[in-house]
């Protein structure tokens, strides 16, 4: 048999998923997309050594809103390799403006795996080592007496690369979870509208519509003022998942429905009826399987709309609030537009969104060409 | 005369237009349960909150008081009650009420404790700028739109298709109030004025008119600019997605077989079917623009709705909040029906099949 | 060039640019229609008919890129190469549904759902014959109610979802027809219609060749539709032709393998209960890399090894009208033809073997 007829044969024999992932590789937007965001839950898992300092500690008061430090190679002339020096607030006597200035008297070597603040990690194992810090000085201060803030830091002191590390569990994971939420919701509703049809069928697509046309955003808001003042972290957290998974299974439902339409009908599901499946079976053995790829495309371009979602209504103050923190909180605390033009390493995060929105719709792009595996 | 009525009644498209406006009506009403959960999602009752606030002045509030004020607005009454109360109030208040007397206005909706107004109006002050900003917005994204994704579509793979389908996937992906931010950041630091978005007293005093429309559109291009860019990419990429179906159809060749000049069979055949789902999104894009535009009129300092509906939603306001929010639905709800209906005139297909989409 | 022959395509190639390469879906097409004769060209799905006929009009895709000569022959004005006009001009737009129109594979897509049926077929007598809006709709009214469409009056403002296939056929052909052109191309009109709607419109398309004195280009799989409709016969594989002739030869007595297997693949009434049909072996060869040899080489039974893989055969005229491009024929024209080739092979061997 000759090559091109083995690729060939190959290529029937392939399941729809082998030919997603192999049309995938082919899409190189999708593909890198795929590597960052990769790259960003991993950070994201190890989020606390990643950070060369716990949020949650003290933070010195002259770091307040500094500019991201500098790493020098250079100490009076002599080359000691990356470093980076303590800071000091300096009163100017006439204008009475304070500035930051470099303590240029001690240097602080900067290194991989230093010790640092404590943290759990997973938050369970108790640890301190952090990927990068700052060592002990050449003089033998400590070395927290001075910090390597790569982003700057708040106006707090604290450092922005730490929260924007710490944020993105927030931010990363509420998307996600809302998906996965409002894809089981989605699935449910939709299949109970196209499998039963009739009167329930036709309130399920009104309710849907109406959802559909109330905006998004306002919505969302209109929501969170169930959420009750005061209350946890992580119940915070679960709100606003719930919050964000109201509307986005609508979307999800549609498609459901739509498929169970002009499926239910086919020889198969009347077969497996025949021999006495129960209908939940039917749905998620038989039905949902066929339609799966473009659920989970989907699901991917739905994510998107769910981190600016949060971070917008994080911005307004009405979803995570600080002390807990995500990257709609980073940007609220840069709601100030004459606080970010004197610091604008406070706008960092806005990249950090934007990347993670565009990987994402890169990604979900790049699923949707591929989950039409003949074309 | 009756029965030309009658024949009226039995064209397609005169049914059709009937089906949808009755469709409306359940539409409507769902809407406004919705809205009734949303207002009732808060723990505790506006009463409490109202209590709440009289307290924190100092004042001294019994027990009876509070109950007086639960019976006086059929707080005590079932949920069902008070929900068919809350929709006659809005609908038709009877002329010897209080509210009437205070207010010259058969339309109730309720009390906003943030304005100490009543509810409609507070939304009446602002929905006519809210209205005028969104459809300076949407006529922008057509008329910017719609010329480049049949430019793009006509030529496929050119140097300006690349670069207005980079522009177009950055614009839909990237957050509107981000680029918000962004744009006042640079605004601010290249003119030292931050107050992008605020609209002149004269404006907001009288609204929009002849004498102050150029300056209301020159506040506008940074609002236009930031909430529009993300509609109008999402039209370019649906209109050229759909102008390079139509391209590829049959018909065109058919058409190019009988001798018809390009440019013609672009316009008439191509695009003419390629508006389609640009008009049945209009709902959508109706629905985006109010949602984008909410949190970027908070970053620009607009006086558009959302600012309200954050000043509402922060002080637990809910009535006015669940009113804003339904003034919205219904507008987008207005907005697809509208599409439907242009849709019916300009597709025969629709018109024919009942409008069973 | 003859003052009869109509249209002359010679050596006709259509490359199509891909990201993976250039496909040759066209190489090397020639054949003559006379005037009023009907030519059928057959042969099987993706050998390229449509885009021969597609580039007659300049009206295939940007992708494709045409040359050789495509020669028409109009009665007023002489001869004019069609390749040779800019795709878009007006030169060739005035060629276009005027003197030669088209008409397409399925009726349902080839009329745009948003204008009535009068609407697009006027479009046409608008265009080429008068801007007059009350003359121009009554020569539309008269070509409908000539292919057979009752109640015009009705139907005229009628949109295409509210007529039948084979309605839609016959609107199709009132559209190609109501210029009165001397070239109708055909492409596979009866493909998409159940069997007695297909009878009905190849009887109309034979009435009105006749009192239009037009000649027809008929494309087509079906050698059913070949035997009823044409004078002529062309049978293309792999974007060549590979034999052609009158039609009474091709049917009575085919010479090419590929045409002897196209004839033993139809149903023949009469034919023995137990017999199965003839299929031929393989799929078509992608149009792209051809090496040189003769492109129904892999699916050939009397394939000639070392020549047929070696050497692409070429149509040969054997007697009167019969050409024929296969070097297994055992007439004289092509055993010529076989000689001069493996002269030829010899010659590039030992050519090959000095360098």
């Amino acid at each position: 048999m000759s090559k091109r007829k083995k690729t060939q044969e190959d290529y029937y024999l392939a399941s729809q998923w082998t030919l997603m992932a192999r049309k995938l590789k082919k899409h190189k937007l999708a593909k890198v997309s795929m590597i960052v965001l990769a790259i960003l839950y991993f950070g994201a898992l190890f989020a606390d050594f990643i950070a060369p300092y716990n949020i949650n500690s003290e933070f010195p008061a002259a770091y307040k809103d500094t500019h991201p430090t500098k790493i020098h190679m250079y100490h009076d002339g002599e080359k000691v390799g990356p470093f980076v020096y303590g800071v000091e607030w300096v009163v100017d006597k006439k204008t009475f403006t304070r500035s930051i200035v470099e303590d240029t008297s001690e240097y602080f070597p900067v290194g991989f795996f230093v010790k640092g603040d404590d943290y759990k990690l997973f938050g369970l194992i108790p640890c301190n080592i952090h990927l990068f810090g700052t060592k002990t000085g050449s003089n033998g201060s400590p070395a927290s007496s001075a910090r390597i803030y790569i982003f700057g830091g708040d106006q707090y002191g604290v450092d922005l690369f730490s929260r924007v590390m710490k944020g993105s569990q927030v931010s990363l994971t509420i998307p996600f979870a809302s998906a996965i939420i409002s894809f089981f919701l989605g699935v449910t509703i939709g299949s109970i509208s196209g499998y039963f049809g009739g009167a329930i069928d036709i309130v399920i697509q009104r309710i849907i519509e109406v959802i559909g046309a109330v905006p998004q955003i306002p919505l969302w808001m209109a929501l969170s003022a169930a959420i009750p003042l005061g209350i946890s972290t992580i119940k915070m957290y679960f709100y606003m998942t719930i919050i964000l998974s109201f509307i986005n299974w609508t979307g999800m439902a549609r498609i459901v429905r739509g498929k169970f339409l002009s499926l239910k009908n086919e020889d198969y599901v009347m077969a497996a009826r025949l021999s006495g499946v129960s209908t939940w079976k039917i749905i998620w053995k038989h039905l949902v399987p066929g339609f799966m790829s473009y659920l989970i495309v989907s699901m991917t371009l739905g994510i998107p709309g769910s981190i600016v979602g949060e971070t917008s209504m994080s911005y307004l103050g009405l979803g995570i609030k600080s002390p807990a923190t995500s990257w709609g909180v980073l940007l609220h605390d840069a709601s100030n537009v004459t606080d970010i033009a004197t610091n604008p390493h406070k706008l960092i995060p806005i990249i950090f969104v934007t990347i993670t929105v565009l990987a994402f719709n890169f990604l979900g792009d790049g699923l949707r060409d591929a989950a039409d595996p003949y074309k | 005369m009756k029965d030309k009525l009658k024949d009226f009644f039995k064209k397609d498209l005169v049914q059709y237009i009937l089906k949808r406006v009755l469709m409306f009506i359940p539409t409507l009403f769902l809407i406004s349960v919705l809205v009734f959960i949303v207002i009732q999602l808060p723990p505790g009752d506006y009463v409490s909150a109202h209590i709440a606030a009289l307290q924190s002045e100092g004042e001294y509030v019994d027990a009876d008081y509070a109950a007086d004020l639960r019976a006086e607005y059929g707080l005590d009454q079932p949920v069902v009650v008070q929900y068919l109360k809350w929709v006659k109030d809005i609908i038709w208040t009877p002329t010897d009420s209080a509210f009437y007397r205070l207010n010259h206005s058969h339309h109730n909706w309720k009390y906003s404790f943030y304005y100490g107004k009543n509810v409609w109006s507070v939304i009446h002050d602002r929905l006519g700028l809210t209205i005028a900003v969104t459809s300076v917005i949407m006529i922008f994204q057509y008329a910017v739109s719609i010329p480049i994704a049949i430019y793009s579509a006509t030529h496929q793979y050119s140097v300006f298709d690349y670069i207005f389908s980079v522009i177009g996937f950055l614009g839909t992906a990237i957050p509107n109030f981000i680029l918000a931010i962004v744009l006042m950041y640079l605004s601010y630091k290249w003119t030292g004025n931050a107050n992008v978005g605020l609209f002149s007293q004269d404006i907001l005093a009288n609204g929009i008119n002849w004498g102050n429309f150029g300056d209301f559109m020159k506040r506008m291009i940074i609002p236009i600019v930031v909430i529009g860019t993300s509609g109008t990419c999402g039209i370019i990429r649906s209109v050229r997605a759909q102008m390079l179906d139509e391209l590829g159809q049959q018909y065109t060749l058919t058409a190019r077989a009988k001798g018809v000049k390009e440019s013609k069979i672009v316009m008439k055949y191509c695009f003419r079917a390629a508006i389609n789902p640009t008009v049945s999104g209009l709902g959508g894009i109706l629905s985006s623009l109010f949602s984008g535009s909410t949190v970027t009129a908070m970053v620009l300092n607009m006086q558009i709705q959302g600012p309200q509906l954050y000043n509402a939603l922060s002080s637990q306001d809910m009535y006015l909040a669940g009113a804003i929010v339904m003034v919205q639905a219904v507008l987008v709800v207005i907005g697809i029906l509208l599409a439907d209906i242009i849709l019916a005139f300009i597709d025969p297909r629709i018109r024919y099949s009942g409008g069973t989409r | 060039m003859d003052k009869d022959t109509i249209l002359k395509v010679s050596d006709l190639h259509v490359d199509i640019k891909m990201l993976e390469g250039k496909l040759t879906p066209v190489r090397g097409v020639n054949f003559e229609i006379k005037r009023g004769e009907t030519l059928g060209l057959v042969g099987e799905s993706g050998c390229g008919k449509s885009l021969t006929c597609k580039a007659i009009l300049s009206i295939n895709d940007k992708k494709c890129r045409s040359t050789g000569s495509i020669i028409f022959n109009n009665e007023d004005e002489g001869e004019i190469d069609l390749l040779k006009l800019d795709p878009k001009g007006e030169k060739i737009r005035d060629i276009r549904g005027k003197h030669i129109s088209m008409i397409f594979q399925e009726p349902m897509v080839a009329f745009s759902p948003m204008y009535t049926i009068g609407n697009q077929i006027n479009e046409c007598t608008r265009l080429h014959i008068t801007k007059d809006r009350k003359k121009s709709k009554e020569i539309s009214m008269e070509m409908m109610r000539k292919v057979g469409i009752a109640n015009v009056e009705k139907r005229y403002n009628q949109y295409p979802h509210e007529f039948s296939g084979g309605m839609l056929q016959r609107a199709l052909i009132a559209m190609a027809l109501v210029c009165n052109p001397s070239l109708l191309i055909a492409d596979e009109p009866t493909t998409a219609l159940d069997v007695t709607i297909q009878a009905q419109i190849l009887e109309l398309m034979k009435e009105l060749q006749k009192t239009y004195n037009m000649a027809i280009l008929f494309i087509t799989h079906d050698l059913g539709v070949v035997a009823k409709m044409c004078d002529r016969v062309a049978v293309m594989y792999l974007g060549k032709i590979v034999e052609s002739g009158t039609a009474e030869e091709i049917y009575a007595n085919p010479q090419h393998p590929y045409t002897r297997g196209l004839m033993g693949s139809v149903h023949k009434i009469g034919g023995k209960k137990t017999e199965r049909l003839f299929s031929i072996d393989g799929t078509v060869p992608l149009a792209m890399n051809l090496p040189k040899r003769c492109g129904f080489y892999d699916r050939c039974d009397v394939r000639i090894e070392g020549l047929c893989n070696n050497a692409d055969p070429e149509l040969v005229t054997t007697d009167g009208q019969h050409q024929i491009a296969c070097f297994a024929c055992k007439n004289e024209a092509c055993q010529k033809m076989r000689k001069e080739a493996e002269k030829r092979i010899v010659l590039e061997k030992t050519a090959g073997k000095e360098a």
